[in-house]
């Protein structure tokens, strides 16, 4: 099991955002989670990380890129607590060829390489995007935890990042907002609204009835 | 309809806070002493202007050495405040670090030359700790407000090695700010280094008035006007590149760095600011008439007047930079305008206010006029600067006003008014703590006891007035940032404008 919740709630200022929660999610499944903004796809996300903080890889939402970094070293930051602080500033002033070579094969996956030294505040939002997914590509745990990380990606790059992630890490918990996506690249969905399980399925066993649900969950 | 309600308080805010503090303003300059004592000011003023197109200088030799050591001295003392400041930047979370660094802020830099004049004599260590002491101070609070800014990286993806993180995810978006605000400061350390000259180190203050005590005014236009230039390149010579050679240089050139003595400080310390009913143990009563006398005859006359000051000053700051900053955008006035009005705030912001008040004086002779118009000038020049970046930005809609009294009061003021206070209220300590100074040009505020005190050698009575002033200075520190925090002005570094720390 990596995760199990059991009648989880939780609320700020009054404004109940997780309401009585049950969910299991197993070892090895690929979950998409459906939503529209501010049913509870972030907070559910959050609440799973703190979990298990030290076996999971997080994308939040706000990216957490540090802005007068270039793409190597915003990648490189997520193994800051792997190598030595020596290596580390070595690292910071000049990279070391070892690691210039592991990151531009992780970005060369995402069609990012020509961007190795480019700052994040030259970036486009999807460039910003594909840099935080490299970053836990870099030193990926078993369990992946994304919050919407391909919103701003063409269809083309989304399905591609997809694959690679699904290859990459065991367990998946990713909110999106695209329906057709999550159908196509995960085992599960689960659609929230208002803090609430609307739906959650195998993909594999959609019907046309749920999958109107879903298109409404993210109206 | 809905009507914006927050809109509303915060204008009928900012018309309280102005209105408060219009009336201290008018309250304390009808207590202030504004008399002209010069019976020939026009001919002296007339003499000193005049002078301007004759410039020369005895021994342009020694001219030379005083620009040299001022800057030499400015830079060591940028180098290590810097990195001072840095390291307590780190640890300011500390309420210990945060009270010293507040109250060695306090202390103008004058006030330190003269402590440590006491200590260590007439030398360039004497120099050096008059600038380090305080700007480390200034630099470990303002960079540790930058870090604070700049530490945007989520805290749930911040590692155990706190080292590692801190230099990739603050350090590489703080730098650039840090590095800008270290500049400016540079920018008044000579500043203050030259003014460091008047209490008698050889900076360029102190040719500057033996030069205008001589009367030799096209002297004093010479080393003004070099004075501007060196300031105005700073940018050009000062610059990553440069600066480890500068450092050097600097070091090599004031070279004797003695005058240290341990026997003095602890001296200083144990015995000279020890008051001296008790270090001659003449027992509680005599202590306590001590103080009385201090307290009655210097400490409240001291802090009335430097109070009337600043009040007067903050209000004639207020409306010299109301007036002024419409002169400097594109909505008001041509371009050649702004380009002169440019050059006016510039020379008016480059010059200290301490030689402004300096130059006043001698054209007006002692009252709290010339304090006044050189805190007004100095002051609002800088806030006229700022008002008129924001004024920049500021988009008119389609049917904008042809009038420029209509534009200035419908259009610009109501949408910068909020930020002008905000402006006026962070130089206000700011002009408290050079009022207190400005004491030592003969205006009966706090520097001026101090002065005495230190003249006298009664260096007891100094150390207690120095802590009266250290606290007035929090005080109106705080004062200032519950008035800010009141008017819901923006508290945002990078875009406020450094010059305003």
């Amino acid at each position: 099991m990596a995760f199990y919740l059991q009648n989880e709630s939780i609320s700020y200022d009054n404004n109940v955002i997780l309401d009585s929660l049950n969910l299991e999610i197993k070892k090895g499944e690929k979950l998409a989670l459906l939503g529209k903004s501010g049913s509870g796809k972030s907070t559910l996300i959050k609440r799973l990380f703190e979990l298990k903080k030290d076996e999971v890889s997080f994308i939040p939402q706000e990216l957490g890129l540090v802005n007068n970094l270039s793409v190597f070293h915003n990648v490189y930051i997520s193994k800051l607590d792997t190598f030595s602080t020596f290596y580390n500033i070595r690292n910071l002033i000049k990279p070391a060829k070892k690691e210039i070579k592991t990151i531009t094969d992780i970005l060369k996956e995402f069609d990012l390489e020509d961007k190795l030294y480019v700052k994040n505040h030259d970036l486009s939002g999807g460039q910003k995007q594909r840099t935080a997914i490299a970053r836990t590509m870099y030193n990926p745990q078993k369990i992946l935890l994304a919050d919407e990380p391909i919103s701003a990606l063409d269809e083309y790059l989304s399905s591609k990042v997809l694959k690679v992630l699904k290859e990459n890490f065991e367990t998946i918990v990713c909110a999106l907002h695209n329906v057709e996506l999550a159908i196509e690249h995960f085992d599960r969905v689960i659609g929230l609204k208002n803090g609430k399980v609307l739906l959650d399925k195998k993909c594999s066993e959609l019907n046309h009835e749920d999958r109107q649900k879903l298109y409404y969950v993210c109206d | 309809m809905k009507i914006d309600k927050s809109y509303i308080m915060s204008v009928t805010k900012n018309a309280k806070i102005t209105l408060l503090f219009l009336f201290i303003g008018i309250f304390a300059f009808l207590l202030a002493d504004f008399e002209i004592s010069t019976t020939d000011t026009s001919e002296l003023s007339k003499r000193f202007f005049y002078s301007i197109f004759d410039l020369k200088f005895n021994n342009y030799t020694i001219l030379l050495e005083a620009f040299l050591s001022t800057v030499s001295i400015a830079i060591l003392a940028i180098f290590c405040s810097s990195i001072i400041g840095f390291f307590l930047a780190l640890v300011f979370h500390n309420l210990l670090v945060r009270i010293t660094l507040a109250v060695t802020r306090a202390i103008h830099e004058l006030f330190w030359a003269l402590i440590f004049l006491q200590i260590f004599g007439l030398n360039t260590l004497t120099a050096l700790l008059a600038i380090i002491i305080p700007y480390s101070a200034i630099l470990g609070k303002v960079y540790a407000e930058i870090l604070e800014e700049h530490d945007t990286f989520p805290s749930n993806l911040r590692g155990k090695n706190k080292l590692s993180y801190f230099l990739y995810t603050q350090i590489p978006d703080a730098f650039p700010h840090l590095i800008s605000y270290t500049l400016y400061r540079f920018e008044c350390a000579l500043r203050s280094t030259a003014i460091l000259g008047f209490v008698g180190i050889t900076t360029l203050g102190y040719y500057l008035s033996s030069s205008f005590m001589q009367g030799v005014y096209n002297e004093v236009w010479l080393i003004l006007i070099c004075f501007y230039i060196l300031v105005a390149s700073i940018k050009y010579w000062f610059t990553k590149y440069s600066f480890p050679f500068l450092v050097i240089a600097s070091f090599f050139y004031l070279d004797d760095f003695s005058g240290f003595n341990i026997d003095n400080l602890i001296r200083f310390i144990t015995n000279d600011i020890v008051p001296h009913p008790i270090r001659n143990s003449l027992g509680f009563d005599s202590t306590i008439k001590w103080f009385d006398n201090i307290f009655f005859n210097e400490i409240i006359p001291g802090v009335f007047n430097t109070i009337v000051l600043t009040q007067v000053s903050l209000l004639l700051t207020a409306i010299i930079a109301l007036i002024m900053f419409p002169l400097l955008s594109k909505k008001f006035v041509s371009k050649p305008t702004i380009f002169s009005s440019h050059i006016f705030l510039v020379i008016l912001r480059s010059t200290p206010e301490y030689i402004l008040a300096y130059i006043f004086l001698q054209i007006f002779g002692p009252s709290m006029l010339p304090a006044a118009l050189a805190l007004m000038l100095h002051n609002g020049s800088i806030i006229a600067h700022l008002m008129g970046n924001e004024t920049k930005l500021i988009v008119l809609g389609p049917q904008r006003t042809q009038r420029n009294i209509n534009l200035y009061f419908f259009e610009i003021i109501p949408r910068v008014y909020n930020q002008f206070l905000a402006f006026l209220f962070y130089r206000w300590e700011i002009i408290m703590r050079e009022s207190a100074i400005l004491g030592i040009l003969g205006i009966a505020t706090l520097g001026f006891f101090i002065d005495s005190a230190i003249a006298d050698f009664r260096l007891d009575k100094m150390f207690l007035l120095l802590v009266v002033t250290a606290l007035l200075n929090i005080l109106v520190d705080y004062i200032s940032r519950k008035v800010r925090s009141y008017l819901r002005v923006k508290e945002n570094f990078t875009s406020c404008g450094c010059s305003l720390k």
